[in-house]
């Protein structure tokens, strides 16, 4: 795979063959509707899983910027130590990313250090794919949601990955999370709506399949119908005005879908969004600076989204990538791949602040990268147990422990 | 039990063997009756008349993609290689080979999302349709030694020293034998007498170098040796379990992805691995007429066939993107299966998203369209004239009366017919 465009699309293509059970394609109406019939009941905690592709590099994020090592090995790429915005511990952000100072400033943000897994892997592919199915020895087809998933009542809305392709996070083994393309819908009007609701009438004696083409059609003007009241609400906007233009584009359009549904009172109890390009190889400052700027600005105008809907004290977003990249820079103002790095949690409900311990930046692997301090299962265990209300040995087989991450309800 | 009429055998017979009728065509096999269908869909010409003017497309080479001019050099490529295969299956006559080579593909999933280049991709498509109705046995023989194949499973880096078993796994588990059918062992070893390669990815080429390959003798599936890739591969298609697999393979795509098949007759017909043999038992399998076996047609198979009706060469469509991008957010480009799993199964079709994609595609397809078939027909004649010129044994009520109410208005009346349940889902 070419390195420097690890992407989700990569990943997808080369995962899962044939074992998982199929990922449905919903519409947003589809959700919306679900959700205008029977609500999500109030308080019922929602995770929203933020997918970085391409290994966001840790150390030019939650800069070290008292460490002398940390500017010894990255000449040239190194965040400023003046322009760091800190934070405690002798971290700080990077300071494209001062709207996640302003969350963890109002304690909304807990920030889980030297996360990863043993044996730490280099290929984007199989750390993705350890992350994703949780299963770091031995490959499975399940992922860590699909494993959720197959806990729960069938429902196809339980977990829904906006894109057209479903991650392997959300394969299960009785059922799968449901993918949503972003393409927007619209339905031919006038006369035309006539004509075509008339194709979703089921005739008798009809195979299943034909039924099942005839209910899309009736499904997309039924669903047109019922949830015009709630889509006239429209995406719910930024409470704090100033985030309404902020952020990365395409995360920004993933997410006011996901704001929208939440608002909407959809089912769902698990959403996923991706962005990629964090595979900094070469001339990596100006890149990771507007990624990493834009996933700020974009998580944090989702949060001010949901923060004007009623369930501003439900909705956590994690967000996580596959690994942190080496600690000495390459020759080509970049960095190469690594292993462990912070995991972000923005919400109401986690307990705010560090959780777990910032690697050494001299203890390090025979491969020049820092060493995991945090396993990602633990971390796992904190959201299965605490949010999906699920004991997290029942979805990663032997595990029992978990993290401090979230307050006591 | 229940037979489905002549018409609906007859529709089943072009539509899940020939990408659906051109115009006039299901009219001419009905007149014929099942059996001569069935023979004129198995009489592949040597030389296809609608595909002389088509020419296969050679690819500059574009080298390391890092600028932005080669990156979008690589992607007009792949566009070509796309369209170039979307009028292939189009302007075929008898476009069973099309159909089969995308059958093939779908088996041998293999996404340019990771080959990257257009032109292995390419050498892979021939290889394929070389044998789309030939021996299993040559294909297969074909394709370890595949550069596109050897580089989307990680072949180049499958080294005596450090193993890579992505392929070999594969190799068993989807290609040859299917899950079950092989140990962890058999992987191991079978990846031992896969290495040795040496690829040379955007010239399509696969080399076997001795010095690197493993030469240690190794146990597959009970065979002991040291074995070439060739000699490894010839161990796995001589299983019965290879037999059995492929045939359940084609059985779930062109009959029924959710109910097994009846009895052992295709297993039976792929015995020497002929491939054609296997296809002319599935066309003349009594699951013909049984009504069980309704089949959703994938976004590629139904834009295909509107195609076909329409008199459209994709390549010649004023926008090629919108098709392309309406494939894509479909999930069933051609080149680009979602995982080496291949194309999802039918049910996965049939969801509000997808009715979305095809109202929208098909609406831009009619107005490029040649819809004399029915527009020059008295307006009281279309609904019944399209049912015949579309390939559908029948409207159902709702169906036939949304149609008769725009009889007057061909376009609209095609544009219906094309996201009709009976158009979407052979019946």
């Amino acid at each position: 795979m070419r390195c420097e465009e690890f992407s989700r699309r990569d990943f997808l293509k080369l995962t899962g063959a044939g074992a998982m059970t199929a990922s449905v394609p919903l519409s947003l109406l589809e959700i919306a509707a679900a959700g205008a019939a029977s609500p999500l009941p109030s308080k019922t905690p929602i995770v929203v899983l933020v997918t970085l592709y391409g290994g966001n590099d840790g150390l030019n994020t939650l800069v070290p910027y008292l460490d002398s090592t940390y500017y010894s090995s990255r000449p040239g790429i190194s965040v400023d130590q003046s322009k760091v915005l800190a934070l405690s511990d002798g971290l700080g952000f990077n300071p494209a990313m001062k709207n996640f100072q302003a969350l963890w400033n109002a304690n909304q943000l807990t920030i889980v250090r030297g996360v990863g897994y043993p044996k730490p892997n280099l290929s984007h592919f199989s750390s993705m794919a350890i992350w994703q199915t949780a299963s770091p020895a031995t490959s499975v087809s399940t992922g860590w949601i699909g494993r959720w998933l197959d806990t729960q009542p069938l429902n196809p809305m339980l977990a829904v990955s906006i894109g057209s392709t479903m991650p392997p996070a959300f394969a299960g083994a009785k059922q799968s999370g449901s993918v949503m393309p972003t393409t927007g819908f619209k339905l031919p009007s006038g006369s035309a709506q006539k004509q075509f609701k008339a194709l979703g009438v089921q005739t008798a004696g009809a195979s299943p399949a034909a039924q099942s083409a005839a209910l899309s059609i009736s499904n997309l003007y039924q669903i047109a119908g019922t949830v015009t009241s709630q889509l006239a609400l429209g995406t719910p906007k930024p409470v704090n005005t100033a985030l309404q233009n902020v952020g990365n584009t395409s995360l920004n359009s993933q997410l006011d879908s996901v704001a929208t549904l939440i608002s909407a009172g959809a089912p769902t109890r698990v959403w996923e969004v991706s962005i990629g390009g964090f595979d900094t190889h070469a001339d990596e400052v100006t890149t990771q600076n507007a990624l990493i700027g834009g996933v700020t600005d974009s998580v944090a105008r989702f949060m001010s989204q949901i923060a004007g809907t009623k369930r501003a004290n439900d909705v956590t977003v994690v967000v996580y990538t596959e690994f942190g990249r080496r600690v000495k820079a390459n020759a080509a103002l970049g960095t190469d791949h690594g292993t462990s790095n912070a995991v972000f949690i923005a919400g109401k409900s986690g307990v705010g602040g560090f959780v777990g311990d910032e690697p050494s930046l001299t203890q390090l692997d025979s491969t020049g990268n820092m060493l995991v301090t945090t396993d990602f299962r633990d971390v796992y265990g904190s959201i299965l147990e605490d949010l999906l209300a699920t004991p997290v040995g029942k979805i990663i087989p032997g595990w029992t422990t978990k993290l401090p991450l979230f307050s006591s309800k | 039990m229940t037979q489905l009429s002549s018409q609906a055998q007859i529709s089943r017979l072009i539509h899940r063997f020939g990408f659906g009728p051109k115009p006039g065509q299901f009219a001419q096999l009905l007149a014929g009756g099942v059996a001569s269908a069935q023979a004129a869909i198995l009489n592949v010409p040597a030389v296809d008349s609608g595909l002389s003017q088509l020419i296969t497309p050679t690819f500059a080479k574009i080298g390391s993609l890092v600028s932005k001019a080669a990156k979008f050099q690589d992607a007009l490529q792949y566009y070509q290689l796309v369209f170039w295969w979307l009028d292939r299956m189009v302007l075929s006559e008898n476009a069973l080979p099309e159909r089969m080579t995308w059958f093939w593909h779908g088996h041998w999933a293999t996404a340019i999302s990771k080959v990257n280049y257009a032109n292995p991709m390419l050498i892979q498509n021939q290889i394929l349709r070389q044998n789309a109705l030939g021996n299993f046995n040559t294909m297969t023989q074909s394709m370890i030694n595949d550069a596109a194949l050897q580089y989307w499973l990680d072949g180049q880096q499958n080294l005596i020293a450090a193993p890579n078993e992505n392929l070999s796994r594969e190799f068993m588990e989807l290609f040859t034998l299917g899950v079950g059918n092989y140990s962890q062992d058999d992987v191991t070893a079978l990846a031992k007498s896969f290495t040795g390669y040496k690829l040379s990815l955007e010239a399509g080429t696969a080399t076997l170098t001795p010095r690197i390959h493993d030469n240690s003798s190794v146990n597959i599936l009970g065979s002991t040796g040291s074995f070439s890739p060739q000699d490894a591969v010839a161990v796995l298609t001589k299983e019965q379990f290879c037999q059995d697999f492929i045939a359940q393979r084609l059985w779930f795509r062109f009959y029924d992805s959710s109910n097994l098949q009846p009895d052992a007759t295709l297993s039976d017909s792929f015995a020497t691995r002929d491939i054609g043999a296997a296809v002319k038992a599935l066309v003349y399998h009594s699951a013909l007429s049984d009504p069980l076996h309704a089949q959703p047609k994938s976004p590629v198979e139904w834009l295909v066939s509107a195609c076909r009706a329409l008199n459209i060469q994709p390549s010649k469509l004023p926008t090629q993107s919108t098709v392309f991008s309406a494939l894509a957010r479909m999930g069933n480009t051609p080149f680009n299966p979602p995982n080496v799993g291949g194309w999802p199964p039918d049910q996965f079709w049939l969801g509000a998203a997808q009715a979305q994609e095809r109202i929208n595609l098909s609406q831009y397809l009619v107005s490029n369209g040649d819809l004399t078939p029915i527009s020059s027909l008295p307006a009281k004649q279309r609904v019944a004239a399209a049912a015949m010129w579309l390939g559908v044994a029948g409207w159902g009520a709702s169906t036939q009366q949304a149609l008769a109410s725009v009889a007057s208005d061909p376009a609209r009346l095609t544009w219906l017919a094309l996201n009709a349940p009976e158009y979407v889902v052979n019946a």
